[in-house]
């Protein structure tokens, strides 16, 4: 190796232990929330500006017209589905009547941030996206996001001044304790690298079909109970396993989400606590 | 002048690679925008501007993405290492020698941010990664190396004529 390489690499690798050390202290916060604040009108503008460029390119075989249209189906869609199972929730909840207060089946009382996704991960390891809320709007590490339709989108990873990334549920390193809506059966959502769901740990015998709602459970409280996260598109059954593999598609196009709402009346429980 | 404009090329990468590139998926992942460039740049104008770009863009990266500041400058880091080879000229073709160096930065740069969720314990599925997400962005830079190394070379051969006049 040339030595001036060699200096250089030793010179670039001790820098980055040295931001990662500070990182770790948070002394670079400020910094990072500063240009990020700044950066971030240039990506809102940058992002609506080449959206239909990105349509045209993503959707090559369709037109303009269609996309959109699909698009405005699909939120329609999502938030009728999601009404519905709120509906589902709400009969449920009443027949159970000695469970009523412990069950959130209608909205009163819960307040919402809305906020505009902003920025990416640029890494394809991660799925995780930038909004433009946060610590100076009241967001807080691991509150929940939804989809402006109200199904779930992810959890807050990590706070910043103006700005909060968000760890979508795709993510391979996200899990959400999940139910079937239908049977109750229960099971966690887990991502993957590939940006598919599956719900992990559905005993064999579980009642489960393709078209069966999928919802947070709560179990863990990490996740308020009755969040829609998608919709059952396929069930695997082997006879030697001893679970079935239950494949989760979510309802909202989450790789194209514009605008989220953050759920900052839910605190989610510390691991450990009662 | 022209480490100026290099510098110039890689905050607009930046910021164009957390807001435009998502957008646009090529086999379900997103090409590395900024890596490209750096390896284009390096292919194109050899190692003296490519090392002063690299930790910048790392740095730059690492302003605007969600990890820990420092994590985008390690990723990138054995890119310094890289310009070496494209010094040594073990091939006539300078594209032929930046389409290997994408594929090996690609490689090197989400293996490093891979291994990083791992000591943060991080449950990986391994397998999944390299083939569902490694390959693929190395296969998606390789396409978008293409038109971004035409783009710095005839940029490059503008500037130099200039420079003579």
């Amino acid at each position: 190796m040339h030595v001036r390489t060699r200096t250089w690499l030793s010179f670039v690798v001790l820098a980055s232990a040295l931001f990662l050390l500070g990182s770790r202290f948070a002394v670079f916060d400020p910094l990072e929330g500063a240009v990020q604040a700044t950066a971030q009108p240039i990506e809102s503008g940058l992002r609506d500006a080449t959206r239909p460029v990105a349509d045209f390119v993503n959707n090559l075989t369709d037109i303009n017209r269609l996309t959109n249209d699909n698009r405005g189906l699909r939120e329609e869609n999502e938030r009728l589905v999601t009404e519905l199972s709120r509906l589902r929730e709400a009969d449920r909840d009443l027949q159970q009547l000695e469970q009523l207060i412990n069950l959130r089946g209608v909205r009163e009382g819960e307040s919402f941030t809305a906020a505009d996704v902003v920025a990416s991960e640029p890494n394809n390891l991660q799925d995780v996206i930038a909004i433009n809320r946060g610590e100076s709007d009241g967001i807080a590490e691991d509150m929940i996001v939804l989809t402006e339709q109200g199904s779930l989108v992810g959890t807050v990873l990590r706070v910043l001044e103006h700005t909060a990334w968000v760890t979508v549920i795709t993510d391979q390193t996200s899990a959400v304790s999940a139910m079937v809506q239908e049977s109750r059966v229960q099971g966690v959502v887990v991502g993957s690298a590939d940006g598919t769901l599956t719900m992990e740990f559905v005993e064999e015998t579980a009642d489960v079909k393709a078209g069966d709602f999928i919802l947070t459970s709560g179990v863990g409280g990490r996740h308020p109970a009755g969040e829609l996260i998608g919709q059952v598109v396929q069930v695997e059954r082997t006879a030697q396993e001893l679970f079935q593999e239950v494949q989760v598609q979510p309802l909202a196009d989450l790789a194209r989400l514009e605008r989220v709402i953050v759920l900052d009346s839910f605190l989610p429980q510390e691991p450990g606590a009662p | 002048m022209t480490l100026a404009l290099g510098l110039f090329v890689v905050l607009v990468g930046a910021v164009a690679q957390t807001a435009i590139l998502p957008a646009f998926s090529i086999f379900g992942v997103q090409p590395s925008l900024l890596l490209v460039i750096l390896v284009a740049w390096m292919a194109a104008r050899g190692r003296r501007e490519s090392l002063v770009l690299i930790p910048v863009a790392g740095f730059v990266q690492g302003l605007l993405d969600s990890q820990p500041l420092g994590l985008a400058m390690l990723a990138m880091a054995p890119l310094t290492v890289m310009t070496d080879v494209r010094e040594r000229r073990f091939v006539e073709s300078d594209l032929l020698t930046a389409v290997v160096l994408t594929v090996l930065a690609t490689l090197v740069y989400e293996g490093i941010i891979l291994l990083t969720l791992a000591v943060r314990g991080e449950q990986l599925e391994w397998l999944a990664s390299v083939l569902d997400v490694l390959v693929p962005t190395a296969i998606a830079n390789v396409l978008l190396l293409l038109p971004v190394y035409g783009a710095i070379r005839l940029a490059s051969v503008d500037l130099r004529r200039r420079s003579a006049f």
